[in-house]
């Protein structure tokens, strides 16, 4: 009975200590004329530290947003499986320079350990053959997280700050979290409070971050909406996230 | 293999250090487009354009045009092996595109 328990507790610290995350996720974020003219984007739904993967339903909304232009992207995602589970990717031409937005709105999702709906508004940056205009543009998302940093040519080390937003509006001390993709397993936590690290952004809704090692972070201010949903005919909290993905590079020394 | 070796020695000949100047080319049609641009976003008063093939043979010398874009007709031959497209304008500001034939296909709505 004790060793249930015990795995009872396991499991709930588990499933509490560690945070969903809508991802995407492109085969390259800097993509200079000799990479060549495609890139390939993955979208998927997981605990990117632990490599837990969740199912992601057909997004509502997936877009690419360039020179102030937005693009419906929906149509050309085809199945796949990311971590075990299903997801989307997709293959994308990056036809002119300049930052390329990637944005994602997913369906809704019940959680019924946390009794509230969640929604992650993701999105990431790439940029094409060598030019950076438009880093910081801002999607108009019910909830973002609007770079202060170019979110892209990052040194692993580097602060990366944001501005978040909801309903175009600053948000004072907005809760953000922050996990690191380990896709190769590679990365151990010495508690579970480091899977997902939390922090809080300013009076002004801007947070600060300075990552410690190279690759895929992901960062998420969480708010809940106004208006709950429906669930069995009850109201549930509607948890709503502004998800960016930034890639930070290996300091380059010989 | 010819091809990519020739185009290592053009791009062997650009200083390697002048990343503020940006050069991209596109194909409409028949008509290849370059655009010059700074980093800052304003484009060059003046600079010059040189077009070269696959062997690296100059078929042409051309000025930067009125906002940084100049269009020239697409050299015939060159669909199937692309260009070579250096843009210098002064000081060691340089930057170049290669236009490569998948360039140049789609620019026509071939692929």
């Amino acid at each position: 009975m004790k060793a249930l328990m015990t795995a009872a507790a396991l499991a709930a610290l588990a499933t509490t200590a560690t945070a969903h995350y809508g991802m995407i996720i492109p085969s390259d974020n800097m993509v200079s004329q000799e990479d060549g003219r495609s890139i390939d984007l993955t979208l998927s739904f997981s605990h990117p530290f632990e490599g837990i993967g969740m199912v992601l339903e057909r997004p509502e909304a997936f877009t690419v947003t360039h020179g102030g232009k937005t693009t419906d992207l929906l149509d050309r995602l085809q199945d796949t499986q990311v971590m075990d589970h299903a997801a989307f990717a997709t293959e994308y031409r990056l036809v002119r320079p300049g930052t390329h937005v990637f944005a994602m709105t997913p369906k809704p999702y019940w959680e019924p350990e946390e009794d509230a709906f969640i929604t992650h508004f993701t999105k990431t940056y790439v940029s094409a053959y060598g030019d950076d205009d438009g880093w910081d543009a801002e999607l108009g998302l019910k909830t973002e997280i609007v770079p202060l940093s170019k979110p892209f040519a990052l040194w692993e080390g580097n602060l990366f700050q944001g501005i978040v937003k909801l309903d175009g509006a600053p948000v004072p001390y907005a809760e953000v979290e922050v996990e690191y993709y380990n896709e190769d397993g590679s990365a151990v936590a010495p508690s579970d409070l480091m899977i997902t690290q939390t922090i809080k952004a300013d009076a002004d809704g801007v947070f600060s971050y300075a990552v410690p090692t190279a690759g895929w972070w992901g960062f998420a201010a969480l708010n809940t909406a106004a208006e709950p949903m429906q669930h069995d005919g009850e109201d549930k909290a509607h948890e709503l996230g502004a998800v960016i993905w930034v890639h930070f590079e290996p300091w380059g020394a010989k | 293999m010819i091809r990519a070796l020739a185009f290592a020695l053009a791009l062997a000949a650009l200083p390697v250090a002048a990343h503020d100047l940006r050069v991209f080319a596109s194909v409409s049609g028949q008509t290849v487009t370059v655009e010059s641009t700074f980093s800052s976003g304003r484009v060059p008063t003046g600079g010059e354009i040189r077009v070269l093939d696959a062997q690296n043979v100059l078929l042409m010398t051309l000025d930067i045009g009125d906002e940084g874009k100049t269009q020239f007709a697409l050299p015939e031959g060159a669909a199937n092996t692309g260009l070579m497209i250096e843009v210098e304008v002064s000081e060691g500001h340089s930057d170049y595109w290669m236009l490569t034939p998948d360039d140049i296909a789609y620019g026509q709505g071939k692929n």
